[in-house]
């Protein structure tokens, strides 16, 4: 039990310091079948130990490929003779951390595996239904993925806590061909938190979910290409959601924040329209888990909300320990570490744009010329707030109704600017969670949000 | 003892006795210390002492892959078990193979860590940005010494040792004056010694004076077919996007790429030539074996504009009937040109310096569209105002064929040796 190998160790963290001591397994599982041939069938299992050990305003770290007493005594040693190494020579002389709430949170579920026959009969199933129903493909691929945390969490001066945190999604990529036989494609996460065989029951739950897929690649190969400039735009659900992680969330996480970021000067001023809220949800959200629920941090904080809009006005930033000392705002939660060998870093956790009270219908019908923006494959932004998002999936909107589909196209604009333009946001909230925030490390999230009609520049041809 | 060799060696005979037809194991030992700087403040020194052990069991053509970093016997025998298992439940493929090339072969590069010197290398250049450079803030340095030891052995008799000391640098930063800051912009660095101050690295200096002129921008108006000039780490991006698109595994695979039936063929501008070259002596990190037990040879993938090979897996040219590519590296080294920086941007009237590409991933097509970053604007031969707010689009493929120039200065940064390159028939548009 990976309990009984850090709790013996409590009584030996250094005096004067806080200390992290954290046993933890990873479990990844992928299959992937392209084209029907099986090109990955992946296991892969990684554990060990780390500790962390703050002493005077400076962080040690160690970490070993290893779960044994040895190990964790071998860790506390060496991450104490770093914090010592580094005082020696910065000295920064900063007194210790304020104090949080301390107790102790045991795991809700076992850590369980699931056999690689799963994944692979599953995603087989997955295939041929794809393979017999749509022969109007050119190409199609589909991965199973999996990824298991499990954490034990010793600290010195907060919550002791045992974590166990499951994932499991399946990935439909479909290709056809354009009328000028250039390829375009369409891409869909299914899943969820939970282990594959209680996410994944039965694969004909997919078949509506794939043939709505196929049906918006239909449209999209006979798709135009949007005329550029700023438009009147409805961002779907999962847009929103991406709006809220990269283009306002990653400004307001204060590493970013003390680095410069668009968000230092803006605390408690306007910063989007009084219509927009926005809330980095710890493990409950609008009356139901989280995505991606987080109960306590990694360095033992019990998790919080982080409110970082309300009605339009910027109220808060994510925080860990040293950086709300600095900032003096208490921490909420948002230290997280991927991996046993990864130091706790700042993260979101489901970061969400909250619903309003428009329905979809009526934010359609409100635009003369303009676009709905349904799916992107990836964003971007940085600390001046400035975004990117590429668009895989969107319509036209002619005098209040649809029209043709989208070819691939981006998105782009300065979210405190474009977040004031929005003027309906829509009662209903779409989430996903099924990528890795990257940061130094990467990390499951989160995010979701409304349909949001807005003003934004899109990129043309 | 040679602990990962003893290791790999007991998990192969494991894996060829349980009726494994082929089989390979490669492990690993590593020690990592790293410094980090976070908000130009010294934060944290981290070390992680790390293993892996990686297997691949072939058997009635069906493969399985497993990934550990738990050594102990117990953890060895349930890897194995897990491999066989993956292999057993996975559909046959004739075309899964490793090499059956006979090599025993040792590889050393680097050195032991000299922490002391790597805390006064990063010291010294968080002080001179900030005397040099008092506009920037570094918002996270991270320098590290990664020693590790490996071990490969397959069942075709190969065994290669591998053993190496290398230290890597990667910082981001932006410049800020009052309330306004420019984009994030970034550099990165592998060496195996800390003979030379790290500011004195390609490029570095240039990116932070670059950081302070970006801080205030105009943003971009209209829309207008120009000139792009990339910068190398740009560069490396399109890169990237092109050959994972044009050929790689996937785009093979999967028959979506463009250039799928152009082997041969001109597909790029004639002054083109783009390589993978683990072995040049400015390819730090470049790689010794390839994960199929072959020696990693160098290659050219466009040579002077005719596609040469594909990106290939054994696995991918065993299905597609194409070469299997001599290494699985980027190692990408673009040949520079003739054309000095200055006299590339000279030549252009309306157009871009564009430092990063903050774009959706292309499609298949090769159609890009997004953000010119940490970009300026090029106006009658001069570099201009920073812009903010500016797109830029067109086409992978097409953009390959509408070279305009390529500079002769290259930037070095351990893991690709990149120039400038200038591209025509750009579109260009602001607000």
């Amino acid at each position: 039990m990976l309990q009984d190998i850090i709790s013996k160790h409590r009584g030996s963290f250094a005096a004067g310091a806080s200390t992290e001591l954290r046993v933890q397994r990873n479990l990844q599982r992928r299959v992937s079948l392209q084209k029907g041939n099986m090109v990955g069938n992946v296991r892969a299992d990684i554990s060990g130990v780390s500790a962390r050990v703050y002493q005077n305003g400076l962080y040690g770290f160690a970490s070993a490929a290893e779960i044994s007493d040895a190990a964790v005594k071998k860790a506390l040693e060496k991450a104490t003779y770093n914090a010592a190494f580094l005082d020696s020579r910065v000295k920064l002389q900063k007194g210790p951390l304020p104090g949080i709430q301390q107790g102790t949170r045991p795991a809700d579920a076992d850590m369980t595996d699931v056999p690689q026959k799963t994944y692979i009969d599953f995603l087989q199933a997955v295939d041929a239904h794809i393979a017999k129903t749509y022969p109007d493909l050119i190409s199609r691929m589909v991965g199973a993925s999996a990824d298991s945390m499990e954490k034990v969490i010793a600290t010195s001066d907060g919550y002791n806590a045992h974590i166990i945190a499951p994932r499991s999604y399946i990935y439909v990529f479909l290709t056809a061909q354009a009328k000028d036989g250039s390829p375009v494609e369409l891409f869909r996460a299914f899943g969820g938190r939970g282990t594959f065989d209680t996410v994944f029951t039965n694969p004909e739950s997919l078949h509506a979910g794939i043939a709505k897929l196929h049906e918006q690649l239909m449209h999209k190969k006979e798709g135009v290409y949007a005329q550029a400039g700023q438009k009147d735009c409805i961002l779907g659900g999962e847009m929103a959601g991406m709006l809220a992680h990269e283009a306002v969330g990653h400004t307001v996480e204060a590493d970013l924040v003390l680095s410069g970021s668009v968000a230092l000067t803006k605390m408690d001023k306007q910063v989007a329209s009084p219509l927009v809220n926005m809330t980095d949800f710890a493990h409950t959200a609008l009356g139901e888990t989280a995505p991606l629920p987080v109960y306590v941090d990694d360095e033992g904080t019990l998790a919080q909300d982080a409110v970082l809009i309300e009605n339009g006005i910027l109220k808060g930033y994510m925080v860990n320990r040293e950086m709300g000392a600095r900032l003096n705002r208490a921490p909420q939660g948002n230290a997280r570490a991927w991996s046993f060998s990864d130091e706790p870093l700042i993260r979101m956790r489901n970061t969400a744009v909250l619903p309003g009270t428009s329905k979809l219908e009526d934010m359609i019908a409100a635009i003369d010329d303009g676009y709905y923006l349904i799916n992107s494959m990836n964003g971007q932004a940085d600390m001046t707030g400035e975004f990117m998002f590429g668009i895989s999936m969107g319509y036209e909107i002619k005098k209040g109704k649809l029209g043709k589909a989208l070819l691939d196209t981006t998105v782009s604009g300065v979210a405190f600017d474009m977040l004031k333009t929005v003027d309906m946001v829509s009662d209903r909230v779409s989430w996903s969670s099924s990528g890795f925030c990257g940061k130094k490390q990467p990390m499951p999230v989160g995010m979701g949000g409304p349909e949001l009609k807005c003003r934004i520049t899109i990129g043309g041809r | 003892m040679n602990k990962p060799l003893e290791t790999a060696k007991k998990a192969l005979g494991m894996m060829m006795a349980k009726g494994a037809d082929s089989a390979s194991a490669a492990c690993s030992l590593s020690e990592t210390n790293e410094l980090n700087v976070d908000t130009g403040v010294f934060s944290l020194m981290r070390t992680t002492l790390d293993a892996s052990l990686s297997l691949i069991l072939i058997k009635n053509h069906r493969r399985g892959v497993v990934a550990v970093n738990d050594l102990s016997e117990e953890a060895i025998a349930k890897a194995v078990e897990d491999c066989l298992q993956a292999a057993e439940n996975s559909p046959p493929d004739e075309a899964w193979a490793l090499s059956d090339i006979k090599q025993e072969k040792s590889f050393t590069r680097g050195g032991p860590a000299d922490l002391d010197k790597l805390y006064q290398r990063t010291r010294d250049m968080v002080d001179e940005i900030a005397r040099d450079y008092p506009k920037v803030v570094i918002n996270q340095l991270v320098v590290e010494h990664r020693q590790s030891r490996s071990a490969y052995v397959s069942s075709a008799d190969i065994q290669y040792l591998s053993e190496s000391g290398l230290y890597g640098l990667g910082m981001s930063f932006l410049a800020r004056e009052g309330e306004v800051s420019s984009s994030f912009s970034g550099v990165d660095l592998i060496c195996d010694n800390l003979d030379k101050p790290f500011l004195e690295a390609d490029g570095f200096r240039q990116a932070l004076k670059e950081a302070q002129m970006q801080i205030h921008t105009v943003p971009g108006k209209g829309k207008l077919e120009g000139s792009i000039v990339f910068t190398p780490s740009c560069l490396g991006d399109m890169l990237g996007s092109i050959l994972g698109n044009f050929v790689s595994d996937s785009s093979l695979l999967e028959e979506t790429s463009l250039w799928k039936d152009k082997l041969n063929q001109q597909v790029a501008d004639p002054r083109l030539t783009v390589s993978s070259l683990p072995r040049h002596p400015d390819i730090v990190i470049g790689q010794n074996f390839t994960g199929e037990g072959f020696l990693a040879e160098d290659y050219d993938i466009i040579k002077d504009g005719v596609l040469r090979q594909f990106m290939l897996s054994l696995y991918a040219a065993n299905k597609t009937g194409h070469k299997r590519a001599p290494n699985s590296s980027p190692s990408l080294v673009v040949a520079p040109g003739e054309d000095s920086l200055k006299d590339m941007i000279a030549g252009i009237q309306k157009g871009l310096l564009v430092g990063r590409f903050s774009g959706g991933q292309p499609g298949p097509n090769g159609e890009f569209s997004g953000v010119a970053k940490n970009a300026f604007l090029i106006e009658d031969g001069k570099i201009g105002a920073a812009v903010s707010e500016t797109m830029i689009s067109g086409n992978l493929a097409k953009m390959l064929n509408q070279v305009r120039g390529i500079s002769k200065e290259t930037i070095r940064d351990g893991s690709s040796v990149l120039p400038w390159l200038a591209v025509d028939g750009i579109t260009i548009s602001g607000n």
